[in-house]
């Protein structure tokens, strides 16, 4: 087998994963948030391709074909709760969605 | 026979379901006819098994049939069963016989009353749970007779729920005769864990191999409990007397006729268990002497006439339990017998004066109702006479062979011959006492204006005809047995519970002349006072006021137990009531809401501080799992 060991995709994956982590924890912009989102479902894609690999076992594979499905479909509700969010002229900043609070 | 048995024991099952769940159905005249009916059934039930028993010879006369079994626990069975024999046919002809005049001078007596229905439906159900007593086959069974009869007697006592003073009646006489259920049944769960079984054959079978054990006077102890419990005996006494709150035919059913009888019938029944703990016996002989002198002594000042005949009753009992503990069995049943008669006697002729007088039962307010009530008297002077053991009434033949009797058991015997011969001259005096004040001289005041003579109506005639036959019986009833020359009733009952003592024919003599004197004398010391007045009442202040307060019991018991319970509850409610229980639901309801407070805060709303925890909470799961597995 060709190319690096199964560790640097995981090394690469985790710090996907943090970067992600870290965007939706301090930035405000609810477009930002989905986009770190997206990182780290992406992160979770990349370790699964890679112990995929490493293993010869194309489930792997398949789970990240499913999880871009689903990616795909989150990023149409949440782009869909943004514009709408933007219509209703709501400050588009996720500190000031809090009126659930209990 | 085992038929007939079992039809005289439901048929006033059935009437009282019947009346229950009929309702308005019925009418209230016709409830009392079906009681009455069913009763009568009983008794010619009860009759049928009878002459069967007496087409058998002696040594065959018992029988013992089983329905089905009741309970199990492991090798313990208790089956639905019932027995036959002289004893049990003799209490069920007493108790069907007596019951149905009751239960049919109740038609006459409650006629306009608001809830006959109730009032029929309850007297069939105590003649019921009296029959299921007696007929037991098996001491559970007994137990549950009577555990019946006590809750019969609560509803009847209380029937007349809108008087606080019958409610409170019926919660004593209640909680005094649960107080006996409660002894008898530690008695029966020491029996079972002695003998395994309750079942009568067996268990006195067993008596020969664990006599002389300190459990079987244990045993006799609980048992005796209850019986001085139900029939109203010192120290459990103070029920009787209250419960005459109930309407008059109840207090000649339940508590002078059949259901205070049953302790006697459970010393007789149950005699190889108590022959086996001599001291029990002498003890249950001892508390009847007590109490027939107490309660001689008090109905010397009671002013409510059907209270003079209710500690009558504790005192014939008395008499009874004498019997009863000393051996001398079939007197004891056959006072019994002839005790249901007059006694029913003087509270169905009571009734009529009272009936007639729209419910008074004060007797300083009667007088004179002699001459407007002259059959009632008739009626009421034989029942006197029988009571006090005149010849030839029916009294006379059964309490003297009794008193005979006991000359034949030692000092202690002689003892308590003494103290029933007192006895009989308290008798007289009370029993006449009461006579000459209620019938005797003019009419007061108050007879004039309200008595209400009774007329030929149909009540009146329901009234009238069982006083009738009760007369008739009070006269009648004794001749069946004249000791020693002529015993039936003493030998029918021989195979079930042979004597332990004999009269001889001197002490018989002897007995009965005394005891025939000191009661002459006692109806001629209550003629020279309440009738000839030739002589004031005597005074004696201390004496009047301990017989007005029934020598304290009451008030004996109310500072021994009620007020200690009473105090106890109240300390309870401020120590521990109040700090501990209701403290601590207030605090764990302060906690609780505290602690919501806080939760509640972690609730900020932002989305960053979930995502933190969320993936903070994962972090440290995976650490641990880590370190786990490491």
């Amino acid at each position: 087998m060709k190319g690096p060991d199964v560790s640097w995709y995981l090394a690469v994956s985790a710090l996907l994963f943090a970067i992600g982590a870290l965007g939706v924890l301090i930035r405000r912009s609810p477009l930002i948030v989905l986009l770190s989102l997206e990182i780290m479902l992406n992160a979770a894609n990349l370790a699964l391709i890679g112990f995929a690999r490493h293993l010869g076992d194309p489930s792997g594979q398949v789970f990240a074909l499913a999880v871009m499905a689903v990616a795909a479909s989150e990023v149409v509700v949440g782009l869909g709760l943004i514009v709408a969010l933007n219509r209703a002229r709501v400050a588009l900043d996720v500190d000031y969605l809090s009126t659930l609070r209990g | 026979m085992i038929a007939s048995a079992w039809v005289c024991l439901l048929a006033p099952l059935a009437a009282a379901a019947l009346i229950t769940l009929g309702g308005t159905w019925i009418t209230r005249r016709q409830a009392g006819y079906l009681a009455t009916l069913s009763v009568l059934v009983s008794f010619v039930a009860a009759l049928i098994a009878f002459f069967k028993l007496l087409d058998e010879s002696p040594d065959e006369r018992s029988h013992t049939s089983t329905l089905w079994t009741w309970l199990t626990a492991g090798d313990f069975r208790v089956g639905l069963s019932i027995l036959v024999d002289p004893l049990s046919i003799f209490m069920m002809l007493v108790v069907s016989g007596v019951g149905f005049l009751i239960v049919a001078y109740s038609i006459g007596y409650m006629d306009g009353e608001d809830e006959e229905r109730r009032y029929f439906a309850y007297m069939a159900l105590f003649v019921f749970s009296m029959l299921l007593l007696v007929q037991s086959g098996d001491l559970l069974i007994l137990l549950a007779g009577w555990g019946l009869v006590g809750l019969c007697s609560y509803l009847l006592i209380g029937y007349h729920h809108e008087r606080p003073q019958a409610v409170a009646a019926a919660k004593k006489a209640f909680i005094m005769n649960a107080f006996g259920d409660a002894t008898m049944a530690l008695a029966l769960f020491l029996l079972i864990q002695r003998v395994g079984t309750l079942e009568y054959g067996a268990v006195f079978s067993a008596m020969d191999s664990i006599g002389g054990d300190w459990a079987i006077t244990l045993i006799a102890l609980g048992l005796l409990g209850g019986a001085v419990a139900k029939s109203a005996q010192i120290p459990l006494q103070t029920w009787l007397p209250d419960a005459m709150e109930g309407p008059t035919p109840v207090s000649a059913l339940i508590h002078a006729a059949t259901m205070v009888t049953a302790g006697v019938y459970m010393l007789v029944r149950l005699s190889p268990i108590f022959e086996q703990a001599p001291k029990i016996q002498d003890l249950a002989a001892g508390l009847g002497a007590l109490t027939l002198l107490v309660a001689g002594l008090i109905a010397l000042v009671q002013t409510d006439i059907k209270r003079v005949i209710a500690y009558s009753t504790m005192s014939q009992i008395g008499y009874m339990f004498v019997g009863a503990g000393l051996t001398t069995y079939p007197n004891a049943m056959f006072h019994l017998m002839t005790h249901a008669f007059f006694k029913a006697l003087l509270f169905l002729g009571a009734g009529i004066a009272i009936h007639a007088l729209v419910g008074e039962q004060d007797m300083r307010k009667m007088g004179g109702l002699a001459r407007m009530l002259p059959k009632t008297y008739t009626a009421m002077i034989v029942g006197a006479l029988a009571l006090a053991a005149i010849p030839p009434f029916a009294g006379f033949f059964s309490k003297d062979p009794l008193l005979a009797a006991t000359l034949d058991a030692g000092w202690y015997g002689q003892l308590l011959w003494a103290v029933g011969l007192i006895g009989t001259f308290l008798t007289g005096l009370y029993a006449f006492r009461m006579i000459f004040i209620v019938f005797g001289g003019e009419a007061s005041p108050f007879v004039r204006e309200h008595l209400h003579r009774p007329g030929h109506t149909l009540p009146a005639l329901w009234m009238a005809w069982p006083v009738g036959a009760l007369a008739v019986l009070s006269v009648v009833g004794g001749w069946i047995q004249f000791s020693p020359f002529w015993t039936p009733l003493s030998d029918f009952l021989d195979p079930v519970a042979p004597p332990g003592i004999e009269a001889s024919g001197a002490e018989d003599a002897v007995t009965s002349v005394l005891a025939v004197a000191l009661g002459l004398l006692g109806i001629g010391v209550a003629w020279w006072i309440y009738s000839a007045r030739r002589a004031e009442v005597p005074r004696w202040a201390f004496g009047q006021r301990l017989l007005e307060h029934k020598f304290y019991f009451d008030e004996a018991y109310d500072y021994a137990f009620y007020r200690p319970a009473h105090y106890a509850a109240l300390a309870a409610i401020r120590y521990v009531e109040g700090p501990l229980i209701g403290g601590s639901i207030a605090a764990l309801s302060r906690g609780t809401r505290e602690l919501s407070t806080r939760v509640t805060e972690a609730q900020t709303g932002l989305l960053r501080t979930y995502v933190l925890a969320l993936g903070g909470g994962a972090a440290l799961l995976a650490l641990v799992f880590l370190a786990v597995k490491a």
